[in-house]
């Protein structure tokens, strides 16, 4: 009685909010990635999850982000799910490595459930629509009609992050990131022998005016660095908890079925 | 000497100008590029669909008695699409106006193709050949949604950039057009949907 209480309360939330901000129906965006708002996890089960969805992150850096949702905000559960991935950015920018599963779980009212997979631009190669349609079909309808949550999510987990693993291994991102860092220091070090060299031939022609002229071009030399490193400090890579969503695109990949 | 200093007023603020307009122009080329990009993904998307149709002719044609009429309806829609060229430096009104109408004649012509199959020929329906092409079929108007979208939304951020102003002075120097929407279409059918009861 309680459970059908709490599910009224956050169904007619959701409504409210949603009619608030139009079609474009979306729940709020947290930094976990696991996000049941329908309370069917237990605690055990989330954390359980979410330890295994943040390893595989930090190992291979794709992100694989669930949502269980007692609501669509009456929108087609391909189209949220793909509107989750690309609003929350999941996966790596540069990549677009990031897959949504998004379960609409049955409420009292709603005899229905649903499922979607989502793919992100860059690992459409690995999860093609039928191979998700497959994971859905085979995998994941059968234990979700019997209201285990948990094992539909593993029974996904384990076919999609193997095949996760090898479209992107984690040393590739690494050596990527490390070749830009190597590319941006070359950029730096030319950048500073154009400005010697300069200041060099100006002072030899204006010998009288080299006080004023360094104190100048010290100035904007300063200020360059400033720009140079705060750009450099900004996605991490934490080692504990979830670092944070990369900012990868979805453009509609994935399947979905009702169960 | 105040000669000089007039002269040297004069030039500065030309410069300014000069500076200023080179920055719009650059934005709206930036602002340009996007829409091309994202004109790009709607085409590709659209190219799958188009991709797709001999397949689902050769499945459904399987079929003895297959009412022609329908196969007909999506040859002769798929022949417009073909016919319709957009030029993806220009992407006028009239442009994708014309491109949106194709299209969606042919997202019509093929969601009725599996209307008509889901409804008279189970026997079709229950071969893996013809569920696998749904689930194509399906993923790719979810794209078509998406890139549509997308390119909604890099027009808007042209067109808002293109008529602002004083920007609009330096487009209409440059020479740069106002870039057309896709629209929802009128009767009920938003981006067509392929129904999938099996």
């Amino acid at each position: 009685m309680l459970r059908t209480a709490k599910h009224i309360v956050i169904l007619l939330t959701w409504v409210l909010v949603s009619s608030a901000i139009c079609a474009q129906w979306l729940p709020e965006k947290t930094n976990r990635l696991v996000n049941d708002y329908s309370g069917i996890l237990t605690e055990s089960q989330r954390n359980t999850l979410e330890q295994r969805l943040v390893a595989f992150n930090d190992s291979t850096s794709n992100q694989i982000l669930v949502v269980i949702t007692p609501t669509l905000g009456g929108d087609d559960e391909n189209a949220v799910a793909q509107r989750i991935g690309q609003t929350w950015g999941v996966g790596q920018q540069e990549f677009d490595n990031g897959v949504v599963i998004l379960i609409k779980s049955k409420i009292p009212d709603e005899d229905w459930g649903a499922v979607a997979i989502s793919t992100g631009y860059g690992v459409e190669g690995a999860l093609p629509d039928l191979f998700c349609k497959r994971i859905i079909d085979d995998h994941m309808l059968s234990p979700l009609g019997d209201g285990d949550y948990y094992r539909a999510l593993t029974a996904a987990l384990d076919i999609i992050e193997p095949v996760l693993a090898g479209e992107y291994s984690y040393a590739q991102y690494r050596k990527d990131e490390r070749r830009k860092g190597l590319i941006a220091l070359g950029v730096f070090v030319l950048f500073i022998v154009v400005v010697i060299v300069v200041l060099g031939i100006y002072v030899k022609k204006h010998p009288d005016s080299w006080n004023h002229t360094g104190s100048n071009l010290g100035g904007s030399g300063g200020a360059f660095i400033g720009g140079f490193s705060s750009g450099r400090s900004g996605g991490g890579f934490s080692g504990g908890g979830f670092g944070g969503f990369g900012g990868g695109s979805f453009g509609g990949g994935g399947a979905s079925g009702r169960f | 000497m105040k000669k000089t200093g007039i002269i040297v007023a004069i030039v500065a603020v030309v410069a300014v100008i000069a500076l200023w307009g080179i920055g719009v122009n650059n934005k709206l080329v930036t602002a340009d590029e996007n829409v091309q990009k994202a004109w790009s993904q709607v085409e590709n998307v659209y190219k799958r669909r188009m991709d797709l149709i001999p397949q689902l002719v050769a499945t459904v044609q399987g079929a003895a008695d297959f009412e022609k009429s329908t196969l007909t309806e999506v040859t002769n829609a798929r022949a417009g699409v073909e016919n319709t060229k957009v030029d993806p430096s220009q992407l006028s009104e009239e442009q994708i106006k014309a491109y949106q109408k194709a299209q969606d004649q042919l997202g019509k012509a093929v969601a009725n193709t599996i209307k008509v199959t889901v409804e008279r020929y189970p026997e079709l329906t229950a071969t893996a050949g013809f569920r696998d092409l749904q689930v194509q079929l399906e993923g790719t108007e979810n794209r078509i949604t998406v890139e549509r979208g997308k390119f909604n939304e890099a027009v808007q951020g042209y067109n808002t950039m293109l008529r602002r102003f004083p920007n609009s002075i330096i487009a209409g120097i440059a020479g740069f057009q106002k870039k057309g929407y896709f629209t929802a279409p009128e009767e009920a059918s938003e981006p067509v949907k392929v129904e999938f009861n099996f």
